[in-house]
């Protein structure tokens, strides 16, 4: 398969299109055209299904509206693939063949409960209860005492009595996956969460705040080494200040949200520039218009063939307080 | 696409002398093509109708040019190999911090040099990968999941940036092969591998993949806190090399470094290739001619040749 590929949409005019309509007419139409036969989507159309980009697939389509008709029976062979890769402890790996699932658990939860369907309900219990018993390992109290041993811990300042989310289990707490965790929980009511969930909640939003770089704003997760500030970057500062949205006023959320705003006309890829809009719009902030818009990132950098990227750019053009769990911010 | 990488080891005492070229290059301004062209030719590498993946250093957003693998040597390098035949020449990279690969080559230009990337360029970290039992235990990792594009390309090549690493000490061609492991698989960054010990996974790594041929771009490496918040250091060189190890111990010389006393070269001297001088032939510039002293990190300090 060969969709829209760069050369097409470079002959289009795209500073002309706004960015809904650049969603719509060619985000929203990839993805529907990029679905494989099994239900799902792996990262390029032709590539093996996977949960990550079936999740985001998914989340870009059901947010597109319960009016679209067309895209029910899409969504519905697209959960029944994510349904069927759960493990039997509740996890979802991150490629079929394997055994253990990973970080893609906590959007797979998220997704499910999007679809407002009830029968996901026990696939997302299941889910969410393997995510709250995953620990990271380095938080344990004898992994703490070696750090403090070794170079690695004199060398980075970070609090390694709060404990998040790694990326797989057994290793250590990082900015996203510990933000996806948190918007998993976010996205059930405190009823149907398993009795661990609310420590760590506690636990993962002080992991964030601890792991801002300084001056606002996140990199994966290493706010300084060796004395030297750590750079943040776009996609893990949207998914933290999305994950603590419930705390708008917190200096830190400002300070990022202002980072995000002056790095806003920086940014150099399709992807980046669609989850930063998703963070602004997410905490009411205007966007300036002025510059290139989605279309021209997708253009230009030829990555219309990214399901990730066309997912969020589509997911950019909505409204965020109906997809993003939680309670709208107003500024 | 099968895995045509799974050839057996070759334990390095019974492997021949290799061979380990220093080519002089001022800057990245002047013509690289035939100075990398002319280069290859002096290994006689089998790329006639082969599938050739170059692995660039690719580790993040890198405006002033410092961290990654200047777009100039991989576009050069990439002419030179369809001018040595090759069906197709792809360039892969998986940059382990940051996810967004599109802004990663936006910032280092690559377009500007390479052309467009569509069909050149594949982001390692979200390609279809397979899953592969290592061939070694160096770590305690008994298999991992790696690219189909890595497993099927006939020539790996790997392309690292010359520069120190503060945990690893350097990061060449070797520590470059971290960057084949799929982030859609592991996280970013790829945390799995400094659990199984960063040393011990770059020996897994190289033993499962067994990159074909190094070209290190040294011409501005990077010396200090590296391989991302160091600082520039102009060397001058370009090292070319059918071993990878071979490859990485004369860096380290050209470097002012002990290539014995980083834990996972000496390892690799044992079973990945040649680490010991008396094995290399060294062909082109001599080491001395290029030799300058990069600093290092105070818990590598050891590494340092005597004055």
């Amino acid at each position: 398969m060969d969709i829209a590929p760069a050369e097409e949409l470079a002959s289009v005019a795209m500073e002309s299109i706004p960015d809904t309509s650049f969603a719509e007419n060619f985000c929203v139409s990839f993805l529907r055209q990029a679905q494989n036969s099994d239900g799902g989507w792996g990262f390029r159309p032709d590539a093996t299904s996977r949960a990550e980009p079936t999740c985001w697939a998914l989340k870009a389509l059901i947010a597109v509206g319960a009016a679209e008709h067309s895209d029910a029976e899409a969504i519905l062979r697209g959960l029944n693939f994510l349904t069927a890769g759960q493990l039997p402890d509740g996890s979802w790996p991150a490629t079929p063949e394997e055994k253990n699932g990973c970080w893609v658990t906590s959007l797979a939860c998220w997704v499910l409960a999007s679809s407002g369907d009830g029968k996901y309900s026990k696939a997302i219990g299941d889910g969410l209860r393997w995510v709250c018993d995953d620990w990271p390992r380095d938080s344990s109290p004898w992994r703490r005492w070696l750090r403090k041993l070794s170079s690695s811990g004199r060398h980075s300042k970070q609090n390694d009595a709060l404990r998040g989310w790694g990326w797989t289990p057994g290793t250590s707490s990082w900015v996203e996956p510990t933000a996806f965790a948190l918007l998993a929980l976010e996205s059930q009511p405190a009823i149907a969460l398993p009795g661990n969930a609310e420590e760590r909640r506690k636990l993962g939003e002080a992991l964030l705040y601890d792991r801002m770089c300084p001056g606002g704003g996140w990199n994966c997760g290493n706010p300084e080494v060796y004395g030297v500030a750590g750079e943040p970057l776009v996609i893990p500062t949207t998914w933290a200040l999305l994950a603590l949205r419930r705390h708008p006023e917190r200096s830190e959320n400002i300070e990022s949200l202002a980072w995000m705003e002056k790095n806003f006309a920086h940014i150099k890829g399709p992807g980046s520039y669609a989850l930063a809009r998703i963070c602004l719009s997410g905490y009411g902030c205007k966007r300036n218009e002025d510059g290139p818009g989605a279309g021209d990132y997708h253009a230009k950098n030829e990555s219309l063939q990214s399901v990730e990227a066309a997912a969020w750019t589509s997911l950019a053009a909505r409204d965020t307080n109906k997809w993003l769990p939680g309670a709208s911010v107003k500024r | 696409m099968t895995n045509v990488r799974n050839q057996a080891l070759i334990p390095s005492f019974q492997r021949p002398t290799s061979r380990v070229l220093i080519r002089r290059a001022a800057s990245y301004e002047q013509e690289l093509g035939t100075l990398i062209y002319e280069s290859l030719v002096e290994f006689v590498l089998p790329v006639k109708g082969k599938v050739v993946l170059l692995k660039p250093n690719l580790v993040g957003l890198d405006p002033l040019g410092v961290m990654n693998t200047h777009p100039a040597v991989i576009a050069a390098t990439r002419e030179s190999f369809l001018r040595l035949g090759a069906s197709q020449v792809l360039i892969g990279d998986g940059p382990a911090m940051d996810r967004d690969t599109e802004a990663i080559l936006e910032s280092v230009r690559l377009r500007e040099f390479a052309g467009p990337l569509a069909r050149t360029f594949v982001d390692l970290n979200v390609d279809d990968v397979e899953r592969v039992p290592l061939p070694t235990r160096a770590s305690r990792l008994k298999e991992l999941y790696f690219p189909k594009t890595v497993l099927g390309a006939d020539l790996v090549v790997s392309m690292p940036k010359l520069k120190t690493h503060h945990w690893a000490g350097v990061t060449l061609s070797l520590k470059n092969m971290f960057g084949v492991v799929p982030g859609s698989c592991y996280g970013w960054p790829k945390n799995v591998l400094h659990w199984a010990g960063i040393d011990n996974a770059i020996l897994d790594i190289n033993a499962a993949v067994k990159p074909d041929f190094a070209i290190v771009d040294g011409i501005v490496g990077m010396e200090g806190n590296g391989p991302i918040q160091g600082t520039p250091k102009a060397c001058g060189a370009l090292i070319f090399g059918d071993d990878p190890v071979a490859v990485d111990a004369t860096c380290c010389r050209v470097m002012g470094l002990m290539p014995e006393r980083i834990k996972y070269l000496a390892a690799a001297g044992t079973m990945l290739g040649h680490l010991k001088a008396d094995k290399i032939q060294q062909v082109g510039e001599t080491v001395a001619s290029l030799k300058s002293n990069f600093a290092v990190v105070a818990e590598f300090a050891r590494l340092r040749q005597a004055a």
